[in-house]
């Protein structure tokens, strides 16, 4: 009953601050188009190579364009429901420790990381969630995805999961923060390793397939549940296997958060 | 209430030498150095008491007020605070009390000043009845209506603060810690909301402990003061306290017929007045004589002054709390006296 209010009220500020944001996208609305523009030319450059360099062979490591497609927007659903919720962890290492700006998250009474959380909600990641979206139209009626009710349970929980892997890179590294003041540019060199896990692993030479596999696991957000989805095996390790990182690391993450909030030293004012 | 027990705090600061040599030679190998922003602080506050806590610069007042809401650690010393002790279960025991920085808004920047409050209202879980009587209560006080409509950062300081203080309160807190409320506040603005933190006060005997560097603030406002200076308390006590003990300094104004009759005036020896207990000045009109009144008594410099001139107008006034305070932070005034 106290944990189901909790929530309530958790579903409720994120509301008012949801509200807020899309509201302030009315009164920016320049700057709003020209992020999604910029985002869509991104998207849209991407899948552009990837349609020149299959004209010119017919698979990749055994993976069809199609196929491809599919991991590919697979990894932005993810990557953006991260970016929607959690985006405010980036001005954790940049500014909000640095500055002293912390302050104010510890003399409420909820958890600090909900309160830095919960007041940014980044409406630009919406671009990204509608090209995944898309792709991911487009490529399922063509490669042999069987829908069903276990698939689609497994679709939620592997792209749940997913997020948190995301967020948890983010939280471990944002959190350096609490020591070091600032620590945005760790945060950017870990994060964007997510840009090797849009194709198959099978592709890198072994440092990197290690890397994003147990290091920064970034292929447990796209390529292993992608390929669950596209050949049907091994459920335990590539859908398992996403659910146990992003556990990890979110754990790992709010361990080292506890400790940097105790270790916080403010900034003179 | 408030006990605070041998409170204190260091930090680590990594010694850099200057330029990007230093700074590349500290990356690898860092040299740290140990600062101590607060040295051996004890104090302690009783229910519904407004105290004033005061010092220069740099004296360690942020520091302990951060200490006592929880956001530093101590390195050392206890305090407690409702029976609770700040930075263990911070989550609880910020719900019984309320902060308010002056330097920098606890409010969300894009957020209507209404919207902030409903925000706050969950975060407290505050109820829907007492949230409108205390949003009337704070309206009546801190007169929000004129911008309660505005986001934050429409908001012209003055009217951020009294929106900021609304937030610390809209919880009902026991104790409200405000550091430097009035702080770049113009003189009006500053009056109303000295009164709003009386009305307060009064309202739910709330403890309320504040740092200012305007001695109206105190003078108007505090019960009692401690001052604190490079980490140590210097004094604890209340302001007729701080102007007998280190009060004794007197000022003498009087208007003469004739300004030329103080070339005849000799306070000094007559009463035998070294350079410290006494200084005198003119502005052409008016004498100012300040003494020490330990050293020659009220009775003394009046007669003096009327038997040698005729005074179209003659006062003399207590010693200005600012300039004790002034003494202490210069460490004019012997503490030890």
């Amino acid at each position: 009953m106290k944990m189901l209010r909790k929530i309530h009220r958790m579903f409720k500020l994120h509301r008012i601050f949801i509200k807020q944001d899309l509201k302030k996208l009315m009164e920016y609305k320049i700057d709003f188009l020209t992020g999604a523009i910029g985002m869509l030319l991104t998207q849209a450059i991407n899948i552009f190579f990837l349609s020149v360099i299959f004209a010119r062979i017919p698979n990749l490591e055994g993976y069809s364009f199609e196929q491809i497609i599919f991991i590919y927007g697979f990894a932005l659903l993810p990557k953006s429901i991260d970016h929607l919720f959690f985006d405010n962890l980036w001005a954790i290492g940049h500014f909000i420790i640095r500055k002293g700006d912390f302050d104010k998250y510890l003399t409420r009474p909820v958890s600090t990381l909900f309160a830095v959380t919960v007041e940014k909600f980044q409406v630009d990641a919406f671009g990204e969630l509608v090209v995944g979206i898309m792709l991911l139209g487009y490529s399922v009626p063509k490669i042999a995805v069987s829908i069903n009710f276990v698939n689609v349970i497994l679709f939620v929980v592997a792209i749940f999961f997913a997020t948190f892997i995301y967020t948890g890179v983010k939280l471990i590294t944002s959190a350096i923060a609490f020591w070091t003041k600032r620590s945005g540019n760790i945060t950017y060199m870990f994060y964007m390793i997510n840009d090797f896990a849009k194709y198959p692993t099978t592709i890198y030479n072994r440092v990197v397939r290690t890397v994003i596999t147990y290091i920064v696991p970034f292929a447990f957000t796209a390529f292993f549940p992608a390929s669950y989805f596209i050949t049907g095996g091994n459920v335990w390790y590539n859908i398992g296997g996403t659910v146990v990182m992003a556990v990890v690391l979110m754990a790992v993450g709010i361990f080292v958060w506890n400790k940097g909030v105790s270790a916080y030293e403010s900034a003179g004012s | 209430m408030i006990y605070v027990e041998n409170l204190k705090k260091e930090f680590k600061k990594t010694i850099k030498d200057p330029g990007l040599k230093g700074s590349i030679k500290s990356f690898f190998k860092p040299q740290n150095e140990i600062i101590t922003a607060v040295k051996d602080i004890s104090f302690h506050v009783p229910k519904g008491e407004i105290l004033g806590f005061i010092g220069p610069n740099g004296a360690g007042k942020s520091t302990v007020i951060k200490m006592l809401t929880g956001i530093l650690t101590p390195t050392s010393g206890r305090c407690e605070i409702n029976g609770k002790i700040p930075y263990k279960n911070r989550k609880n025991y910020v719900k019984e009390i309320g902060v308010v920085f002056g330097q920098r808004t606890q409010l969300w920047w894009d957020l209507a000043l209404r919207e902030t409050y409903t925000v706050l209202k969950e975060i407290y879980e505050v109820d829907d009845e007492s949230f409108k009587t205390r949003m009337a209560f704070l309206n009546e006080v801190l007169e929000l209506e004129d911008f309660i409509t505005n986001p934050v950062r429409t908001l012209s300081l003055g009217q951020r603060m009294r929106a900021d203080i609304a937030a610390s309160l809209l919880h009902s807190p026991k104790v409200l810690f405000l550091d430097e409320p009035t702080i770049g506040l113009d003189v009006v603005v500053k009056d109303n909301i000295r009164k709003a933190i009386k009305a307060i006060n009064a309202e739910k005997n709330t403890t309320v402990i504040l740092t200012t560097h305007d001695l109206k603030d105190v003078e108007n406002l505090c019960d009692r003061i401690v001052m604190i200076d490079k980490g140590s308390k210097v004094f604890d006590g209340d302001i007729s306290d701080l102007k007998s003990r280190f009060g004794e300094s007197r000022e003498l104004n009087f208007v003469p017929e004739n300004i030329d009759i103080i070339k005849t005036l000799d306070y000094k020896n007559e009463f035998k007045l070294s350079d410290d207990d006494f200084e005198l000045s003119d502005n052409g009109v008016e004498v100012n004589v300040r003494f020490n009144s330990n050293k020659v008594s009220v009775e003394k410099m009046l007669n003096y002054t009327l038997s040698k001139t005729h005074v179209k107008d003659i006062n003399v006034t207590d010693a200005d709390i600012e300039e004790i305070i002034k003494g202490i932070y210069r460490s004019e005034v012997n503490l030890d006296a």
